[in-house]
């Protein structure tokens, strides 16, 4: 068998040991059935066991709704809203931080490798009852450009595709 | 002759200056507002807008030309002040330098300027919570929250409920 050959035969092996797992992955996820709904509140950010200053959680809250309003395709309401008391399918969204680093612009800035900051956030929407209908740990980072806030707007671009990816006004219909 | 006009006329012009100068002295001067980065969360103001912060009765008040935001100061739940930092060089200029060759813009990234943060919680009219985020000059945060506190607003930080009055509030 001449090297000429042996080369191709190893490159259609090489070849396929990387397609057919990703086919096979392909195969078996298929689309995700959404559940309806048509507005999702968004209920202020707990922390209570770890120390997240004040501005990431507001940063995280207002992140959230205007990236659920832009990314999700349901109306999103903040907490305490009385006009979310009559909007129909509505899912409530409860976020808990369980970690947090507050990494330095300036390190990354001047590293590029150090300093990232990171955000870990356990997502639960629940129904208006407060049945659990999706949980998600989801994680926000800012590794090389910009202020420390952007893992916030990080967090809240993932968890609006979330949304997306799992709710829809039109599902079931 | 000359002298007694000249007396005269000193006398009527003391008598017109001084109402004046007493009227002056009598009303408070308005309030000094503090030039400010809204970061985010005021409603219909984008982020990271310049404009003056000011404490004006029962009103906070946020302007940026002519666009003019009231919160009620009553219905701030909570008001925190941190700290921060930025690039010395910021904006577009700040960006560029980053190609700077020889590291250069990394060396300009360590030249930083601190800043004060005013973070606050409020609800709207339907009742729901809004958070808005200003950066200001170091040493601004901490008096505009002690006039928030002092006009009513709530902190959840302990021991900071019940502001002493500010510097102001003691003249008048």
């Amino acid at each position: 068998m001449s090297l000429a050959r042996l080369r191709s035969l190893a490159f259609v092996g090489l070849v396929l040991a990387i397609a057919v797992p990703v086919l096979q992955a392909q195969s078996t996820t298929g689309p995700v059935k959404k559940m309806k709904a048509a507005a999702v509140k968004v209920v202020m950010i707990e922390s209570n066991e770890i120390k997240l200053p004040a501005e990431f959680q507001v940063s995280l809250y207002e992140d959230l709704i205007a990236q659920l309003e832009k990314k999700s395709g349901l109306k999103a309401y903040r907490e305490g809203d009385r006009n979310a008391e009559s909007a129909a399918d509505l899912v409530v969204l409860h976020t808990t931080v369980t970690g947090f680093k507050e990494g330095s612009e300036r390190l990354r800035q001047v590293t590029t490798v150090a300093g990232a900051t990171s955000i870990n956030v356990h997502c639960t929407f629940t129904d208006a009852s407060g049945k659990t209908l999706l949980e998600q740990d989801i994680k926000g980072k800012v590794r090389f450009f910009g202020a420390n806030l952007r893992a916030t707007y990080d967090f809240a671009k993932r968890t609006a595709q979330l949304a997306h990816d799992n709710f829809s006004p039109t599902a079931g219909a | 002759m000359a002298g007694r006009i000249g007396r005269i006329l000193l006398m009527g012009g003391a008598m017109v200056c001084a109402p004046l100068a007493l009227r002056a002295q009598t009303t408070p001067a308005p309030p000094a507002a503090t030039k400010v980065t809204q970061i985010t969360g005021l409603s219909g103001v984008k982020n990271k807008t310049k404009g003056l912060l000011l404490v004006n009765g029962s009103n906070l008040n946020f302007t940026h030309e002519q666009l003019k935001v009231d919160v009620p100061v009553n219905s701030v739940e909570d008001v925190v002040t941190g700290n921060d930092s930025q690039r010395a060089i910021g904006g577009a200029l700040g960006t560029l330098s980053m190609f700077a060759p020889y590291g250069g813009g990394r060396f300009l990234s360590l030249f930083r300027s601190k800043l004060d943060t005013l973070t606050i919680k409020y609800r709207d009219a339907d009742g729901g919570l809004h958070g808005a985020i200003f950066t200001m000059p170091v040493g601004k945060a901490e008096l505009l929250k002690k006039d928030l506190l002092a006009m009513g607003a709530h902190t959840s930080v302990p021991g900071e409920a019940h502001a002493a009055p500010t510097a102001k509030e003691q003249k008048q």
